[in-house]
């Protein structure tokens, strides 16, 4: 790829971008969240058009206009939301797209599926639906469907977001085996250590450019300290000071906020989604939750903000029994939600950020009396917010869609922080944002901690777990495997709790 | 004599229970692709009227039936891709274009039936005959009932194992299940999202005009403004209760027609019910059927979202 | 909130050139059925609006279009949609029918009028109250349950006036004459009765609930984006009903006021679809109260000159309707072009 330059609205995503892409190798797009890599492998799958500059394949110029060219090229990529059909078989969505006459031939695509599954080592039930697959399944069938293709080059984008560590080396393992098949792998990641222990080859960019490129000699010779210091001088111009752990000082241990009791809920099928789970959080404290299953985490998250009802068991808040309390009077109590979807839960994306702001409070004083809503008051709430919480937009009537993501996601916490909240749950909250709003918000957690709230912290990202927490509880399989202090957490016993090996 | 009369009567109940059923299954077997692809085609009561009042008019003014479907075809044909160039190509809200589009569609029919026929209502002689099958029409009970009915309702009848095989075993059916879920996914695997909405849409708008020319031709062989009256959105609900299965949405068409039939037969019986009262039926069988069976409906999760690629670009 | 006058612009610009096109389309239609669309639309205009009688059957006509349209307001506010209202309307103005000569006796001449209006806004809640229902608990399509309830509302109060409420001393199937002395008031120093003032209020007081109120911005949360809703604690099935029972009661009002009023009886096959003018007529309106007041002057008056013309050029009164359904199509396609041209 030569020259690649791709415009959306107001951004400049991709700059004059090059790359290049040799056989057999896995070759590594690093960059900060925003600097432009997802832009450019879309480009290079067809799912955009790039303004300006070239496509070399196999020697020749190219134009990739749609998915279905590049994948003729031979070229695949599997999104970070995953592109298969929750209702159809894996089968169905192996075949969908590259179905050969007008019947359909199954018999024939299982066989190829076992011939494939074979030569990589990759097996999956051809028969289940997708929507009952787990995540690594999911990606797993993706990876096939590229390879069922006959794809030479596959395209990853951020694929351990989602996966715990024993999953991403299953994944690595993989890579490794296509790489010995002679196939071509890029790889988007902004995770600094796994890209330096898996690729060949780095490209690094930032803000739509390139920005550096680090060979396979070079990464052999250095050693993991010093290639992590280089390419954070790459990104950042500068090696930042390594995260301080928090300290634990002002944690009111005595005095519970938030306590579940033997707490069960059905998930979204009908089934046993949470298992027994009891814990507390103190005033003060910020407790960290991970774990492997999404859907746990967010059935976790809506059961104490009051979206889920239990099937048993008590929710406790300052004492109080708040396990039939609807989510109005919660919110009233002073438990903030934050949850993950922003776009879809979170806000009203085509209207106004001062009719945001009143989204969970609109029946309160000083917003509306006797029914009526009170513009002027809700106008100069929205305006302070904007304030104090460095939001930018153009101003409290500026449409929530005109944003950046990282600006709705602090107007979102920064609506929630309002009105001294007892309780603050967050769900993955730093998701996708750039280092200085990810900084920015865990400032604003830590704050919130330190002037006594409590803050449950649900997220799949270690380092936001380690970075904020004071305790780190583990769910797996929809019940708690266990607790930690943040003093003796490590990743791997962190990780070795996700997949449910023993303490 | 009264056994007699009685499997006379069972027969008639059940002739008419098919004849009734078939505009609401051609017109709900074309739905079922539509939405199964994520389009709410709510212009299927206009494209019915038109189907109707198109196939009418020509066939009188040709004096040939065959002349009426074909016309029929072309129009359901042509006020599917409407829909299909409003909704998919322009990507606009579903609902408005297909409220609109009934709207016009109906009221245009109303007025050129003013316009050409004055104030008269014809009747065309010669519709509304029927193909008997030799043989299997002398089954007792039920062989005038199945088989001695217009080569329409075979041939409605005989399309619903084809549209199942259709949808459930072939390319186009797989793409048109995989576009109404996930058109996203589709389109990341090279599928035209466009295009087999457009094939299902046409399908749509085909089948409904085509079910509204039988209920002219081959039913009533008149034509009035109201005819139609809801079997359009009847068809939809046979849709949504059938779940978009070919057959099950058979099943549910079914019903209806026995409604329809029964309740004529009533009359027939001699019981004295006003006319009124028996037009009410099919509307009360559809809001009790919905009631019933209408709990739990898995909607394709992309029904009545227009597709845009990159629309949620990043 | 406050971007409303700058942007409108354009919006109103669309709903403008939307109707534009499908005069232009009807105009054409008229041409290819041998009609001159010129004289047509000449003799539409001079009669609706060149005199003053045209003027004030215009004013009278356009009334229950305004009280339907507000109940219309309301619910597609919410992103609901009844399109049932037409028979919602005929249950308000068959209950009218029926009960307003002997409630005319026997009640004070206030009580009575108030009493009318309670019956027909009654009237009409119940009868979208299942529909409501069914799309709060179940969330079944409202669209197919309003519009099935609509036709089982056309042949009830046809078969209800052929029978058991029947004035028998008359021939057609119609109820009780409703004396004059007994009907609306009219506004002083105009012909034009009382309904006016109704429907005006109703829609601009819906307009403000809609706008200024917490039920109203609970309705607009919900119709932006109901998942949104759901999780900030709105009550959606609550809201559901709410925002259904007030269209229907409105349209349901509209009948009781235009039996009332107008036709001093209820007779059978009687039914005027204001329902399905009004659907087109709000989206035109852009949910904006009042947009709606020109625009249902608009269509009642092309609906009048209709009338008038139907009679002289042979112009069957549903074309009319045909303007009504053109109008929603190029409205819906004006929305793509709204996307492109208002940046959003």
């Amino acid at each position: 790829m030569i020259g690649i330059t791709k415009n959306f609205p107001g951004v400049v995503a991709s700059n004059n971008v090059n790359l290049d892409l040799h056989p057999a190798e896995i070759h590594t797009i690093l960059g900060e969240n925003g600097a432009g890599k997802t832009t450019l492998m879309k480009i290079l799958s067809g799912m955009h058009l790039p303004d300006a500059g070239t496509i070399i394949v196999r020697d020749q110029t190219v134009k990739i206009r749609s998915p279905q060219d590049s994948l003729r090229l031979g070229i695949g990529m599997v999104y970070q939301h995953f592109t298969l059909v929750p209702e159809l078989t894996v089968l169905e969505n192996l075949i969908l797209g590259f179905e050969s006459g007008f019947f359909l031939n199954l018999k024939k695509a299982e066989q190829k599926l076992k011939q494939i599954s074979a030569a990589y080592g990759l097996t999956i039930d051809p028969d289940r639906k997708i929507q009952d697959l787990s995540v690594s399944e999911c990606q797993r069938t993706e990876i096939l469907k590229i390879l069922f293709h006959e794809s030479d080059v596959l395209i990853l984008d951020e694929p351990t977001s989602m996966l715990s560590p024993a999953e991403t080396e299953d994944l690595f393992d993989t890579l490794r085996s296509l790489r010995k098949a002679g196939k071509s792998v890029v790889l988007i990641t902004h995770n600094l250590s796994e890209a330096i222990s898996i690729s060949d080859r780095i490209t690094i960019m930032r803000s739509g450019k390139n920005a550096a490129e680090l060979s396979g000699d070079m990464l052999m010779a250095m050693d993991e300290k010093t290639a992590t210091n280089r390419i954070l001088e790459v990104m950042f111009g500068a090696v930042p000071e390594p995260q301080p752990r928090v300290a634990a000082q002002h944690v009111f241990a005595d005095e519970t906020v938030l306590e579940l009791r033997q707490v069960e809920v059905l998930n979204s099928q009908g089934a046993a989604g949470l298992k027994r789970i009891s814990f507390s959080v103190a005033r003060g404290e910020i407790l960290g939750i991970t774990g492997v299953d999404s859907e746990d985490r967010r059935l976790l998250a809506e059961v104490i903000g009051g979206q889920k009802r239990t099937t048993a068991g008590q929710l406790l808040y300052r004492g109080r029994d708040i396990t039939l309390t609807d989510i109005s009077t919660r919110f009233e109590l002073g438990i903030r939600y934050v949850t993950e979807d922003r776009i879809n839960e979170g806000c009203v994306i085509d209207m106004a950020l001062s009719e945001n702001t009143i989204l969970q409070s609109y029946y309160r004083q000083p917003f509306s009396r006797f029914g009526i809503l009170n513009q002027a008051g809700i106008q100069s709430f929205t305006g302070d917010l904007i304030n104090r919480f460095g939001i930018r937009a153009a101003g409290p009537d500026a449409r929530v869609g005109t944003l950046s993501g990282g600006n709705i996601q602090k107007f979102i916490l920064a609506r929630s922080l309002s009105g001294e909240p007892g309780l603050i749950v967050c769900s993955n909250p730093t998701y996708g944002l750039d280092a200085t709003t990810v900084r920015l918000i865990r400032q604003f957690l830590r704050e919130e901690s330190r002037q006594g709230a409590a803050v449950l912290l649900i997220t799949p990202d270690m380092d936001e777990l380690f970075s904020c927490s004071n305790r780190i509880g583990v769910l797996f399989n929809g019940e708690i495997s266990g607790f930690m202090d943040h003093s003796v957490a490590t990743a791997e016993n962190v990780g070795k709790l996700m997949l449910g090996i023993g303490e | 004599m009264n056994v007699f009369l009685e499997s006379a009567l069972i027969t008639a109940i059940l002739a008419s229970a098919i004849r009734g059923t078939t505009p609401i299954l051609l017109a709900a077997l074309g739905e079922a692709y539509a939405e199964r692809s994520g389009l709410l085609n709510l212009g299927i009561e206009g494209m019915m009227v038109a189907g109707a009042f198109s196939s009418f008019t020509v066939a009188l003014k040709t004096n040939s039936l065959l002349s009426g479907f074909v016309c029929a075809a072309g129009v359901g044909l042509t006020l599917g891709l409407v829909f299909g160039i409003l909704t998919i190509t322009l990507g606009v809200n579903q609902i408005v274009v297909g409220l609109g589009l009934t709207i016009f569609a109906s009221s245009m029919c109303s007025f050129l039936h003013r316009v050409i026929f004055g104030n008269q209502f014809p009747i065309l002689f010669g519709a509304g005959g029927t193909n008997e099958i030799p043989l299997l029409s002398r089954i007792p009970l039920i062989g005038q009932a199945f088989f001695n009915q217009h080569w329409l309702v075979y041939l409605t009848f005989s399309m619903v194992p084809i549209m199942y095989v259709l949808m459930y075993k072939t390319r186009f059916g797989l793409r048109v299940r995989a576009v109404g879920e996930a058109p996203r996914a589709a389109d990341a695997c090279g599928v035209n999202i466009y295009g087999t909405r457009f094939f299902a849409i046409l399908l749509g708008g085909l089948l409904a005009s085509l079910g509204g020319a039988f209920l002219a031709l081959g039913d009533l062989a008149f034509f009035v403004p109201d005819m139609i009256m809801g079997r359009g959105y009847i068809a939809i609900v046979v849709v949504m209760l059938g779940k978009w299965n070919p057959v099950k949405v058979c099943l549910g068409g079914l019903l209806f027609g026995f409604a329809l039939a029964l309740t004529s037969a009533l009359q027939v019986a001699g019981i004295k019910i006003s006319p009124d009262f028996i037009l009410m039926t099919p509307y009360l069988v559809v809001i009790i059927a919905l009631l019933l069976f209408a709990r739990s409906t898995n909607l394709p999760s992309a029904l009545c979202v227009p597709y845009k690629r990159g629309s949620d670009g990043q | 909130m406050k971007n409303v006058d700058f942007a409108t612009f354009k919006p109103a610009a669309l709903s403008i050139v939307s109707i534009l096109f499908s005069l232009i389309t009807g105009g054409i239609i008229l041409l290819a059925i041998g009609k001159n669309p010129l004289i047509y639309f000449a003799l539409l205009f001079t009669r609706g609006m060149g005199s003053s009688l045209g003027l004030i059957e215009t004013i009278i006509k356009m009334i229950p279009l305004l009280i339907i349209s507000a109940g219309l307001l309301a619910c597609f506010s919410a992103g609901l949609w009844n399109i049932g209202s037409d028979g919602q309307f005929l249950i308000g103005a068959m209950l009218t029918g029926w009960a307003a000569p002997w409630l005319a006796d026997s009640l004070p001449y206030p009580a009575y009028l108030v009493t009318i209006a309670f019956l027909g806004i009654f009237g009409g809640m119940a009868w979208i109250l299942l529909p409501a229902v069914l799309k709060a608990r179940y969330d079944i399509n409202e669209i197919i349950t309003t519009l099935m309830m609509s036709w089982l509302a056309i042949n009830l109060v046809t078969w209800l006036v052929k029978g058991p409420i029947n004035d028998l001393s008359t021939v057609p199937a119609q109820t009780t004459v409703i004396p004059a002395v007994y009907r609306l008031p009219m506004i002083p120093f105009t012909r034009i009765h009382a309904g006016l003032i109704i429907g005006i209020a109703t829609l601009l007081g819906i307009h403000w609930v809609i706008r200024k109120t917490t039920l109203g911005y609970q309705f607009r949360v919900m119709r932006m984006n109901k998942k949104a809703a759901i999780h900030a604690g709105m009550c959606v099935p609550r809201l559901t009903v709410y925002g259904l029972l007030i269209s229907g009661g409105l349209a349901g009002l509209a009948g009781a006021g235009d039996v009332l009023a107008v036709k001093g009886l209820f007779q059978a096959g009687w039914s005027p679809q204001y329902g399905m003018t009004a659907i087109p007529l709000v989206f035109l309106a852009r949910l904006n109260g009042w947009a709606v007041i020109p625009l249902a002057f608009f269509f009642s008056f092309l609906a009048l000159g209709g009338e008038f013309v139907a009679r002289d050029l042979g112009v069957p009164v549903f074309f009319v309707h045909v303007l009504e359904g053109l109008t929603l199509l190029f409205f819906a396609a004006s929305e793509y072009f709204e996307k492109k041209w208002i940046p959003k």
